[in-house]
């Protein structure tokens, strides 16, 4: 029997799938297991070895384009990177706003208190970031939460602007070399979160239907045209960064550059899935220490 | 003009109908980077130094019809679909050519190697000296249109199922592939 046209419309309707209560039809990559700490990627891309000493990196290797993509970029971190960069210019001009908002109300400043500073003290606060705010409900990252907070002192410091990240690079400065440290895997918002990251990570999207973990799971030194792709071990310990060709960027503005380069509808810093996908490449960087300033290309 | 072949004719009737916006009936999801007044809709942000404000930009293309990773964002993604090439494949290499190299058409030379060109990718297979392979066209029709189907986690875009190239332009690759000595 030869198909009509209006009757192939017919059985297409016909067959659309019930929308209701079933989930949509989405796809994902082979969903992997990750350890919660950095060293878990020695059975992933097993570069750790070659970046696991941030102060010791192979100059040789660094300076190798077939090998670099091996240390991670962390060539580009402080103490190995000891240039002076637009992230240092960034991290003063936190400090500056940070200080304007940072009224104290007795003998600890108001918006230290706010952003979960103990006593005041900025000092290993970056490394228990993204954490379950009592106030906001939910999990937020440290950028979510500076908007917040300037907020309740009157200022608009939007997520992902310059401000608002510069003044990450200074709360992140005051961590300078301490190890990223949250619990994903006790029970509670932290580990759902995680979760759910691990989730959106390896789920198929956009115009060419990739996932992250396409390119940052399964192509790890494979060349994309120019670039060669990195672990995601780690990779959260620099940012805010300051990109040479770009700016100063926030991990969410990271992300909506990997989904526009993958033709994929991008989201607002601060939307739930990005956050969930936050704290999981967090739970892929305990362990790890701070590196702020840091730039990259 | 070809005669449209039954499997292209439904192709091209699913793909009008899953790429329409108005498949949010109340709006865009809240957390999308859209501005609905923009004609491609997409926004891309633009950081100012020395500002608390983070300034959108409109994106050179609308990338709203495929799905995102957004919770508000219940469509579904288009299924794999198997097709059928009705010969003879009428291809034009020369074009063939240009669509592999071309950004927001084929862009094949992102993953693969092809003669001629420097930095191509290394994910996908050599295409170099397609032709001593002997596939068929109708497999390297599949491939191009929906690779999904001989292998469900294929990395490389369904580029018929979801409308980045249209029939003619895929076999237009097909045709350049296979000239490849
Ligand atoms: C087409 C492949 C591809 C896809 C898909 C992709 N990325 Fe990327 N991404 C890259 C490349 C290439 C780089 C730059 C090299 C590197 O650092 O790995 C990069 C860089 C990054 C970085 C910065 C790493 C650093 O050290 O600063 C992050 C974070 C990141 N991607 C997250 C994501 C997330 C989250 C997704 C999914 C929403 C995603 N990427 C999807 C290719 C991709
Ligand atoms: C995102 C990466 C990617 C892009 C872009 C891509 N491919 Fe592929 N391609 C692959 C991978 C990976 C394979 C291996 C088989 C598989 O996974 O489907 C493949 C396999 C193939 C094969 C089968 C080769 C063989 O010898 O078995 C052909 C033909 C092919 N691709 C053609 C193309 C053409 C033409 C384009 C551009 C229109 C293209 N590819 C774009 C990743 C890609």
């Amino acid at each position: 029997m030869k198909l009509t046209f209006p009757l192939l419309l017919l059985l297409v309707v016909a067959s659309q799938p019930a929308t209701s209560a079933t989930a949509p039809y989405r796809e994902f990559d082979p969903m992997e297991d990750y350890l919660p700490h950095v060293k878990g990627d020695m059975s992933l891309s097993g570069s750790y070895k070659h970046w696991k000493d941030p102060a010791n990196l192979d100059w040789r290797m660094a300076g190798s384009p077939d090998e670099n993509w091996k240390l991670n970029w962390k060539f580009m971190d402080p103490p190995f990177n000891a240039s002076v960069h637009g992230g240092h210019f960034a991290a003063d001009r936190g400090e500056e706003i940070f200080h304007e908002l940072n009224r104290k109300v007795g003998r600890f400043g108001k918006f230290a208190i706010c952003l979960g500073a103990r006593k005041g003290n900025l000092k290993g606060l970056r490394s228990q970031y993204p954490m379950y705010r009592k106030d906001l409900k939910r999990v937020a990252g440290l950028e979510e939460v500076i908007e917040h907070c300037a907020a309740k002192e009157g200022r608009e410091l939007q997520n992902g602007s310059y401000d608002n990240s510069a003044v990450s690079v200074y709360v992140a400065s005051q961590s300078t070399g301490m190890p990223i440290k949250i619990n994903v895997t006790a029970n509670g918002p932290l580990k759902a979160a995680y979760e759910r990251g691990r989730k959106v990570f390896h789920a198929r999207a956009g115009r060419i239907n990739l996932a992250c973990s396409s390119c940052h799971t399964y192509q790890i030194g494979l060349h994309l045209r120019g670039t060669v792709v990195t672990s995601p071990y780690g990779d959260v310990a620099h940012y805010p960064v300051y990109r040479t060709r770009y700016q100063l960027q926030s991990l969410h503005l990271r992300f909506v550059e990997c989904n526009l380069a993958t033709r994929t509808q991008p989201l607002k810093p601060g939307s739930q899935a990005y956050t969930d996908i936050e704290v999981f490449l967090t739970g892929l960087t305990n362990g790890y220490p701070v590196s702020v300033p840091s730039e990259r290309d | 003009m070809r005669i449209c072949t039954r499997f292209l004719c439904l192709f091209a009737f699913i793909s009008t109908a899953w790429l329409s916006p108005s498949a949010f009936s109340s709006g865009f999801p809240t957390d999308f980077a859209v501005d609905p007044s923009v004609v491609n809709l997409t926004l891309e942000p633009k950081v100012v130094v020395n500002s608390g404000k983070l300034e959108w930009v409109p994106f050179s293309r609308d990338l709203t019809p495929w799905v995102s990773l957004s919770y508000a964002d219940k469509r579904p993604a288009a299924k794999p679909r198997q097709v059928k090439l009705v010969e003879p494949l009428q291809g034009d290499p020369v074009r063939g050519r240009a669509l592999a190299m071309a950004r927001d058409k084929g862009y094949c030379i992102v993953c693969h190697q092809l003669p001629g060109e420097q930095w191509a990718g290394t994910v996908g297979a050599l295409l170099l000296s397609f032709k001593k392979h002997k596939y068929p066209d109708e497999l390297v029709f599949q491939q191009i249109f929906d690779s999904r189907v001989f292998n469900p986690i294929s990395v490389m875009p369904p580029y018929g199922t979801f409308g980045i190239l249209n029939e003619q332009e895929i076999r237009d690759l097909v045709a350049y592939l296979q000239s490849l000595d």
